[in-house]
């Protein structure tokens, strides 16, 4: 059976419950966060296929009529869908690559981390005060 | 105590199925909670969803008092909310040595992340070079906890710690995770056998089918309503 009473941060005097709690009040937290990212980043592929559907769509309509109204309102929507499309690609990329970032900067910092070691082994292992035998 | 962690009315589901019926739970700062039940009952449900993993249909879910429900699970761990994942959760093609240093993205160096592990599991040090893939259950787990601990949790989640160890090495884990919970952290167990963590928990909780059939106390009389709930008959 363990005791309940935590032991206290010897340098603070603050027990890591009450580190937790205080920052946890601290922590930002967005209201509904749960699922924002994943939001906008299905938005912004439901809006570059939705856009470039709309784009496409544009050009049968004004490429099957005579009538310049309505051949400028296909260009009007044509060109609303590309611009759609644009905004679309741009939020996906936005969300997605924030993922692949993250682990692509871990695992840069994983790498850098494993260098420095390996340098300062061998740095350690050299007697710093001898003359260097090759100098460079 | 006030709880760190708080489960309340808690309802969640997997493809639309709902699998947590309303489950209520607390973890005290230094308690170990042993949440136990059969195959299915939704213990590692309610144990990723305390971690922010799964997301919950309703109720709430309170860390240090505050409702963080449907906050990102990366915050959560980021403010000390660690779950050991059954299966350990270790990388099996790296060195010992390599999966405690890919903790270094706590914030501690390489040599503060060895000395916690190697401090608290010996075994580990020797075994420092070698690849975790070929190392015996117990010692994988222990990795696995070490790997935890160097994120300084203030809440320890634990799924299925025992699964596929003898009895001996399960009983030293738990030992560990007692003087872990000693330290200050909220500790919650999910388990499948309770024998061992009835030994060390301070609380535990019956999960059957989603709902919290039975709680109490270890020494309350809760093994004898245990077995009369497994079994079928009256304590």
């Amino acid at each position: 059976m363990t005791s309940t009473e935590p032991r206290p941060d010897l340098a603070s005097g603050e027990s890591r419950a009450d580190r937790f709690v205080r920052e946890l009040a601290e922590l930002k937290i967005p209201d509904p966060a749960a699922a924002r990212a994943a939001l906008w980043l299905r938005l912004g592929a439901t809006l570059m296929v939705l856009g470039l559907v709309l784009a496409v769509s544009a050009y049968f309509v004004s490429h099957n009529t005579q009538n310049p109204l309505d051949q400028r309102d296909g260009l009007a929507l044509g060109l609303g869908g590309i611009a759609g499309s644009v905004v679309g690609a741009a939020l996906f990329l936005r969300y997605s690559l924030t993922g692949f970032l993250r682990f692509w900067m871990a695992r840069q910092s994983y790498d850098l981390a494993v260098l420095a070691d390996r340098l300062s082994e061998r740095d350690l292992a050299r007697d710093l005060t001898s003359t260097d035998p090759a100098p460079r | 105590m006030n709880a760190l962690l708080e489960l309340r009315d808690v309802r969640a589901a997997h493809d639309g199925i709902t699998v947590l019926h309303g489950v209520d739970l607390s973890v005290a700062a230094g308690q170990v909670v042993a949440l136990l039940g059969p195959n299915g009952a939704g213990k590692t449900t309610t144990l990723r969803l305390a971690a922010g993993i799964h997301p919950a249909q309703s109720g709430q879910l309170l860390l240090g008092g505050r409702d963080v429900t449907g906050v990102d699970a990366r915050d959560l761990a980021r403010a000390g909310v660690c779950l050991i994942p059954e299966g350990r959760g270790v990388f099996p093609n790296l060195s010992v040595r390599d999966n405690l240093q890919m903790m270094t993205f706590t914030g501690r160096t390489r040599a503060e992340i060895e000395e916690i592990a190697y401090t608290r599991f010996p075994v580990l040090a020797s075994r420092a070079s070698q690849t975790a893939g070929t190392l015996s259950g117990g010692e994988q787990q222990m990795l696995a906890l070490a790997r935890g601990l160097a994120t300084d949790p203030a809440v320890l989640l634990l799924d299925e710690l025992s699964m596929g160890l003898a009895p001996l090495i399960v009983t030293k884990l738990y030992e560990q995770v007692a003087e872990i919970a000693r330290q200050g952290v909220a500790v919650l167990i999910v388990e499948q056998f309770a024998a061992a963590v009835l030994g060390i928990a301070d609380h535990a909780a019956v999960l059957v089918r989603g709902r919290v059939e039975l709680q109490g106390s270890p020494d309350g009389g809760l093994r004898d309503e245990l077995s009369a709930l497994y079994l079928g008959s009256s304590a």
